[in-house]
């Protein structure tokens, strides 16, 4: 099991820098750590850099024994499974087909009998198996999205990173998404990193909260004492009083400041 | 741990998925050979059946006469009809995967007018891009121009991307740019020369030769397999770019190199016959609806329905007049047409919904 660390991480496109200095340290197997912030704060560079689709200017990726920066493309997409943003495709697969596919990168051509064990297993445990005949394309917002995080599972990576995987769902749809991607990563011990939007969300499901804002990391530890700092209320520009809920979870009450 | 019932229904809905494809691939290639054959025995003559089989078993069988007709006409023909067929089918569907635009293939990305141009370029002029080629002239610059177009395509994808109209609109460029400069080679050409040109940009399968068939063969058992190689990078491009990077595929370079494949066929498969369209786009688009895009499957089921469209195609030219053999170029695209526009118009509703 490896842990990650990232030190002193640097990305941008072009002339514009994004991500400034971002250092995160000692991220356990089995944690689930929640990315907030604003708009343009940085999360998705952030996940692009570690999913090495945005090549860091300088800064060390560590996952484990290896350093996600300088591995190879095969070596990091085994470890390392990122669910981009604005999930949506128009292509003429089935649900079994597009998991089994997000499976079939990293091993060999032909599908064994374990391949299809692996992806019945994840459709089960995601309570996705009825649709597993359905065309890609048919589902709703919230199913894709769940076939999304299907994709990401199915690969057994250590480091799970999930971009805004709330943003299309109603509440219902929002609850049982965390619930099931927290069952899953905590049985088998790996890392999961989720931008959200939802501080609410946020709180009720992390085990650890990261603040980012104009690509600096502005507060790192758990849910209760992250929301409760005055850069909150700084950062997203609204007052906020927060609230220890009867489940002991918080609940961030937020109005628009003066 | 999940309950191993609903592990074992959920698979086995996949593996009777994939029984289905297996049978649909098979049940092709039967009707492919059945039309392969109708297509043998028919044509000028109205030789009986049993002579132009027993001429195909053994040559000598019925004399030098109907040697020659089965050996060094009907056979190369419908030959070519499929390995054509095959050739822009398989184009076709890469480039729809690639460029991600179910419009994409040969003709509407202006990769024929361009091949129509380099030929008249040569009928007229006698002028090549490729010296001393002799008679292979207007073959050889018809697939030279092709295969630009293509390069200019490729060129195009790495600035500008591949957004679907961008590249319907690149192609309508360059199909009006071709056709321009192509009526200037007929203005200037001689009465003997525009007959020709206007012969070749029909397209027929009348200028079929054993040369030809055995270069097409090459080319399609080297592209076939290599895309197979290529089939779970190819089927995860379809989730859009952002899902296949993350996969940990090259996407750049696995567009890159399946372009240069697609260009080679493409613009061998137009130089052999000429203007033949929308095979690229019927082919394909028929294997998505039986098989999906499983690239696995959607790749063979390609070439087998583009090669058994362009065998029956064939067929259609003798039987619609007895005697006389129509270019099939004009029967492609009057069945093409309409499936082009309900490829439109089912794009623009699932663009509305």
């Amino acid at each position: 099991m490896s842990s990650l660390n990232i030190t002193d991480l640097n990305a941008g496109y072009g002339k514009v820098t994004i991500l400034k200095g971002i250092t995160l340290s000692d991220v356990k197997p089995g944690e689930f750590v929640g990315l907030i912030g604003p708009n343009a704060s940085g999360k998705s560079t952030l996940f692009k850099s570690i999913a090495g689709i945005v090549r860091p200017r300088t800064g060390t990726i560590r996952l484990g024994d290896i350093d996600l920066v300088t591995a190879g493309r095969a070596q990091r997409s085994r470890r390392v499974a990122y669910m981009p943003q604005a999930y949506g495709c128009n292509a003429v697969l089935s649900v079994f087909e597009c998991i089994l596919l997000a499976l079939k990168q990293a091993s060999r051509w032909r599908v064994s009998s374990d391949d299809l064990d692996r992806v019945a297993d994840i459709l089960v445990e995601l309570e996705l198996s009825h649709l597993a005949d359905k065309g890609i394309s048919q589902l709703s917002g919230g199913q894709a999205q769940m076939v999304a995080v299907a994709q990401t599972l199915v690969r057994q990576p250590d480091l799970v990173l999930l971009d805004e995987p709330t943003s299309a769902l109603d509440l219902h749809h929002q609850l049982s998404i965390l619930a099931t991607v927290r069952r899953v990563m905590k049985q088998r011990g790996t890392i999961v990193i989720a931008a959200l939007h939802d501080l609410n969300l946020a709180a009720q499901f992390c085990d650890r909260l990261v603040l980012l804002g104009s690509g600096e990391i502005l507060a790192d530890g758990p849910p209760g004492k992250v929301l409760a700092l005055s850069s909150i209320e700084e950062i997203y520009r609204v007052k906020t009083t927060l609230e220890q809920t009867r489940r002991n979870t918080f609940y961030v009450d937020a109005r628009l400041s003066a | 741990m999940v309950a191993n019932t609903d592990v074992n229904l959920t698979r086995q809905g996949y593996q009777t998925r994939v029984g289905h494809r297996f049978f649909a691939l098979a049940l092709v290639a039967v009707l492919l050979l059945i039309s392969f054959l109708v297509d043998l025995t028919n044509g000028p003559g109205n030789f009986p059946l049993p002579m132009v089989l027993e001429t195909l078993m053994d040559r000598n069988a019925h004399g030098v006469q109907m040697e020659v007709i089965i050996w060094d006409y009907r056979l190369p023909v419908a030959v070519t009809a499929i390995l054509v067929g095959g050739l822009l089918a398989l184009s076709g569907a890469q480039m729809q995967t690639v460029l991600n635009n179910p419009l994409a293939e040969p003709f509407t990305l202006g990769v024929s007018s361009a091949a129509s141009f380099g030929a008249a370029l040569a009928i007229v002029l006698g002028w090549s891009i490729v010296p001393g080629i002799g008679y292979m002239l207007v073959t050889v610059n018809a697939f030279v121009f092709a295969l630009l177009t293509c390069g200019f395509i490729l060129i195009a994808t790495r600035v500008k991307g591949v957004g679907t109209e961008t590249m319907v609109l690149f192609g309508i460029a360059i199909f009006f740019t071709f056709n321009a400069a192509l009526a200037l080679m007929q203005y200037m050409s001689s009465e003997d020369q525009l007959a020709r040109i206007v012969f070749w940009m029909m397209g027929s399968l009348a200028r079929a030769s054993w040369e030809k068939i055995a270069l097409g063969a090459i080319l399609l058992s080297l592209a076939l397999p290599y895309s197979l190689f290529r089939t779970w990078q190819l089927t995860a491009l379809r989730m859009g770019d952002d899902t296949a990077l993350s996969l940990g595929i090259d996407v750049a370079r696995l567009r890159v190199e399946m372009l240069i494949v697609i260009s080679i066929l493409a613009a061998t498969a137009v130089a052999f016959v000429g203007t033949v369209g929308f095979i690229g786009l019927v082919g394909p688009h028929i294997a998505r609806l039986i098989v999906g895009e499983d690239q696995r499957f959607f790749l063979p089921l390609s070439v087998l329905v583009g090669a058994l469209v362009l065998s029956l195609t064939s067929l259609a030219s003798k039987m619609i007049t007895p005697g006389v053999i129509y270019p099939i170029g004009i029967i492609t695209a009057l069945i093409g047409v309409p499936v082009f526009v309900s490829l439109i118009l089912s794009s623009r509703r699932e663009r509305l919904s």
